[in-house]
């Protein structure tokens, strides 16, 4: 029902936003693309905004008129939460002839659902695998998910310019997830390299936590000046809330998975202060960027997340490296595999302009991306609604340049 | 480790063992009337907590089948939390009545009834997620304990020292006693009481003995439904409802709590709640799931029967 | 055929193992102990693979890992799981029924959180890049169907050995059983280390055939999961489990399936899709209503015996001589 529904609306929706009646040229088969991310399962939350980014794509391309006439499908297949419903809404994708997938949804299903893409020759856009080790999965896996080594410090940077007195400084990670167990390496290196001193022992939770009172009470006994939080929209929030009750009064940066206004209806009027990395800025002013914008905003009345940007940004690089194909050889003069691989090949050598910025890939398929940023959470008076406020970066040209991950 | 701190966490590990027990409490009371492990449970006390957002009025999110509706109606939160308890009990209602009442019929063996109550929780998780989506749901602050005057912790000792509590957990503390009290007197001292000890006992001799056993047993889910909606709306007002999966996460901790305190016990589900929340709370906090689960080992290992329940007498 | 296998290879193989699994957490069950510490091996075997093939046999998964590696692996995989489950099975097994179905949970989620913690499990991230001993998943086959009907075979002339008597005595009566002279602390240990073995087994090769290992696998969900195959396939005859572990397995995928047939009415076709898990739990329910005593019970057997007395009179006849 939902993803029917949601479609027809974006459609209605977006012909407003553009000004522009339906383009009548949707006369061939449609390319497909599959999406396989976490529809069910406790990650759903993250699969659902990552569906809607898609859906946003789709309707957004098919209306500028698809591939050069011919519109593009998307195949939703649910990956839930586990490797297993991974490698299973993978091989559906691949046998239903999509010419390449964007999923899954965390790094570790897609150890377990890459080779198996990479072995069929089908692209693979990671739309939000940060884990070390992704691209190098094998030639046709790319991600647009940016590894958070260059953002992390940035906002540790951006507390010290709000508070130059800070010395203490508490993290706190979850332990059992992928992205904050990377991030927080970062964000550690940073405290130790600006010369602050790293609470010990760094405290831990699981993206399941509700209750971090243990963790907080260790944490303020040594007095921080600085929080730094890595995990996701529900356990962040709880907890950025609950170190507020506690009565901590700091600055609070949280990492990348808080990047998202699912938190406001967490922390409440509490989340207010928090600052965060970002590697998606909804203000980003681009074209691109504002007309995907106001369709997010119209159908889900918040300000799009990272989750649902990158998602759109992966069905982009699909959708105008298939451009490029037609314009080049045509795509009907290529059989799937070819196109496939074609397809692997024309992802890496072009830019994208996403409402991520302007975007590449590397040979090895990791993200090539301009701009990170910074911003601080400020909540409305009701604490119902809040907003992501851009904290410029003095250095922010030369910080940004994208720096590949090691590989393993 | 200081006393401040020393006694500050002491509270946060009763403050988190007390909302082990309110999840508790209703799991444990349909054990110790019929035996049998109820799965759904997290799944009710899950609704009951959505149930409550409904019934303030507030308005589902833009995903599911439900976007963007809401009921005509605007009940301040005490009341939605009652309403949503009893709309919470009525599903556990229907659930005894389609699935565990053929299933005793029958005279299915209780791990049936178990599983079967696995498949229910699997179906109600993903029908939330069908009709109001993934996303987290909170009952605005503002009208909670904003029309009461509460501030969001209480400080019980001096500024400097500050020993600190959520407010939202005194009230979970207050709360999961309350319903232990009234537990413990119902089933000790009440008409309905010793009916409900009596099918315990033994289903057919009490119905031998003129006691409706069908509806006591329908009682007890509703109580148990009851206890377990308005103990997840007050869940929800303290972490937020998460997502269809809120009580589902306290699945395997509220069994840990219910079988430490000894299966069907129900002053024992509150003594197993602090047990492992102080645990949880002195553990270093990477290992702290470890170490509750190694200390319910060890205490199993003392007293196989938990700690409140009665040694199992054996057949010769 | 080709695009069938390709698409569903790695189903069926799954679907293998899981009736292995489910086939581990009978074992305990057919000596009377409802052991959930099934996960807990499997998570462990999926390790031993993942650490063994990548860091002690050097290999990388662009090579080929040679069949015989695995078997070495599943050896060792085996030997620290029976360690492991006589140092717990000791102690534990003097609990009963929910009691010590809780122990073993501990166990469970002593391993997930020791692993989360361990640089050599790749704490959060797991273990990732495991080689492969074939080049499809469906070609898994050829090691996990074989195992499996050894699997099958060992426990069904268990049922008929001298230790399975004792087994099946200490479920009916421990107390009895302990007159008739069984040791019921040998016994039960010794189902518990069967079934510690096999889900260690079992977890070695699933390690390669996902291509990574980490925490997530082998959790209290997995433990409940495979309690419902044993359960709603039969807990009563070895074929029960196999049963359920293979059916269960599927019938998410067949929803799956089924959302894709053509010509469906949209909306039907949409809600198979959205509301597959929906319908898998009410299913589930469902099952148990219609299957009190599991969809494979002893009286099939005997019926069927019944209804073909010459090869069973004939086998008879041959065990006597």
């Amino acid at each position: 029902m939902r993803v029917k529904r949601v479609s027809a609306l974006l459609s209605g929706m977006l012909a407003l936003a553009l000004g522009v009646s339906s383009i009548g040229a949707q006369s061939q088969d449609p390319v497909l693309i599959g999406i396989g991310v976490a529809q069910t399962s406790n990650v759903a939350l993250l699969g659902q905004e990552q569906v809607i980014g898609a859906q946003i794509a789709e309707a957004y391309f098919n209306e500028r008129g698809g591939i050069n006439g011919r519109p593009i499908r998307l195949v939703f297949q649910d990956t839930a939460g586990d490797e297993a419903g991974a490698i299973n809404a993978f091989q559906q994708l691949i046998a239903a002839g999509v010419v390449g997938i964007v999923g899954p949804t965390l790094s570790q299903q897609a150890f377990a659902a890459d080779p198996l893409a990479n072995e069929a020759g089908v692209p693979v856009i990671a739309p939000s695998n940060t884990a070390r080790g992704i691209p190098q999965i094998g030639e046709f896996i790319a991600r647009v998910s940016a590894p958070v080594a260059v953002v992390a410090p940035n906002a540790v940077r951006a507390a010290l310019n709000i508070n130059p007195d800070i010395q203490n400084v508490a993290v706190f990670y979850a332990q059992n997830d992928a992205f904050a167990t990377s991030e927080t390496g970062t964000f550690q290196e940073t405290v130790r390299e600006l010369g602050l001193n790293l609470i010990e022992p760094v405290q831990t939770f699981q993206t399941t936590d509700t209750d971090f009172s243990s963790q907080i009470a260790t944490a303020l006994a040594s007095n921080p000046q600085l929080v730094i939080v890595s995990g996701l929209a529900a356990d962040g929030g709880n907890l950025v809330k609950q170190l507020r009750e506690f009565g901590y009064t700091g600055l609070i940066v949280g990492g990348n998975g808080l990047n998202t206004a699912n938190i406001f209806p967490v922390c409440q009027a509490l989340c207010d202060g928090i600052i965060i990395a970002q590697a998606y800025s909804y203000a980003l002013d681009t074209e691109v960027n504002n007309t995907f914008r106001e369709i997010y905003k119209e159908a889900q009345g918040k300000e799009p997340p990272q989750f649902s940007g990158q998602a759109f940004a992966a069905v982009q690089s699909f959708v105008e490296a298939l451009i490029a194909i037609d314009n080049e050889v045509g795509l009907d003069s290529l059989s799937l595999p070819e196109l496939r691989a074609a397809l692997n090949a024309q992802l890496r050598s072009m830019t994208f302009d996403t409402p991520l910025g302007p975007i590449s890939y590397t040979e090895e398929g990791e993200i090539v991306q301009e701009q990170f940023y910074v911003a601080q959470i400020q909540m409305e008076e009701d604490g119902l609604n809040g907003s992501f406020v851009f904290i410029p970066i003095g250095d922010e040209a030369e910080e940004a340049e994208p720096q590949a991950t090691p590989s393993s | 480790m200081n006393t401040t701190l020393f006694l500050q966490q002491l509270i946060n590990g009763v403050s988190l063992g007390m909302v082990y027990a309110i999840f508790a409490l209703g799991y444990t009371l349909v054990f110790s009337i019929l035996g049998i492990i109820n799965f759904s449970h997290s799944a009710v006390f899950t609704l009951g907590a959505y149930f409550t957002y409904a019934f303030m009025g507030l308005s589902w999110g833009f995903n599911g089948l439900l976007a963007r509706q809401s009921l005509p109606l605007e009940l301040p939160f005490v009341l939605a939390m009652l309403a949503g308890g009893v709309v919470a009990g009525l599903v556990a209602v229907v659930i005894e009545r389609a699935a565990f009442k053929p299933l005793r019929q029958r005279g299915a063996d209780p791990l049936l009834t178990l599983v079967s109550s696995l498949g229910i929780a699997v179906a109600l998780v993903n029908l939330i997620q069908f009709l109001v989506g993934a996303e987290a749901y909170s009952y605005p602050s503002a009208r909670v304990l904003g029309p009461l005057g509460l501030p969001p912790a209480l400080n019980l000792s001096t500024p400097e020292a500050p020993l600190i509590i959520p407010t939202v957990r005194v009230v979970i503390i207050f709360a999961s006693l309350i319903i232990l009290a009234l537990l413990v007197l119902l089933i000790n001292a009440t008409k309905v009481g010793k009916a409900m000890r009596a099918v315990a006992e033994d289903g057919t001799t009490a119905s031998l003995l003129g006691i409706n056993t069908d509806r006591i047993i329908l009682f007890t889910f509703f109580l148990s439904g009851l206890i377990g909606g308005v103990a997840g709306t007050l869940v929800g007002l303290s972490v937020t409802i998460t997502g269809p999966y809120l009580g589902i996460s306290f699945g395997l901790k509220g069994l840990a709590v219910i079988v430490l305190g000894g299966l069907g016990n129900i002053p024992g589900a509150v003594l197993g709640g602090l047990v492992i929340g102080i645990a949880e709370t002195f553990a270093p906090s990477s290992l702290k799931d470890a170490v509750a689960f190694v200390i319910l080992f060890l205490i199993l290992l003392a007293r196989p029967q938990g700690l409140l329940g009665k040694a199992v007498v054996q057949k010769v | 055929m080709e695009g069938f296998i390709t698409t569903y290879g790695f189903l069926m193989v799954t679907m293998t193992l899981q009736a292995m699994l489910a086939l581990s957490l009978y074992l305990p069950l057919m000596a009377g102990q409802l052991s959930l510490a099934s996960p807990g091996f499997y998570a462990l075997g999926g390790f031993v693979a993942a650490v063994m093939s990548k860091s002690v046999f050097g290999f990388t998964n662009q090579q080929v890992f040679p069949l015989p590696l695995v078997f070495v692996e599943m050896a060792v995989a085996a030997a620290i799981c029976a360690v492991v489950a006589i140092l717990i099975g000791v102690p534990a097994l003097r609990l009963r029924g929910i009691y010590l179905a809780l122990a073993t949970i501990a166990f469970v989620e002593v391993v997930r959180v020791v692993a989360l913690n361990l640089e050599i499990t790749g704490q959060a991230i797991g273990i990732f890049g495991v080689p492969q001993p074939f080049s499809r998943s469906f070609d898994y086959m050829a090691l996990t169907l074989p195992m499996l009907l050894l699997a099958i075979f060992f426990v069904y002339r268990l049922e008929r050995s001298r230790v399975g008597r004792a087994f099946s005595a200490l479920r009916e009566d421990e107390l009895a059983a302990a007159a008739m002279g069984i040791n019921p602390t040998r016994y039960k240990v010794l189902a518990f280390v069967m079934g510690a073995v096999l889900a260690g087994i079992v977890g070695v090769v699933n390690a390669h055939l996902l291509n990574t290992w980490n925490t997530r696998q082998g959790t209290f969900d997995v433990a409940i999961l495979v309690l419902a195959y044993v359960i709603i396939g039969g807990s009563r005859t070895f074929l029960g489990p196999v049963a359920g572990g293979l059916l269960l397995t599927a019938l998410p995928e067949v929803l799956r399936a089924a959302a894709g047939i053509q010509g469906l009415p949209a909306p039907v076709a949409q809600f198979l899709q959205d509301g597959r898990l929906i319908i898998f739990g009410v299913l589930i329910a469902v099952g148990t209503l219609f299957f009190p005593q599991g969809l494979i019970t002893p009286r099939m057997f005997r019926r069927w015996r019944a209804a073909h007395p010459q090869p069973a009179a004939a086998r008879r006849k041959e065990a006597q001589a």
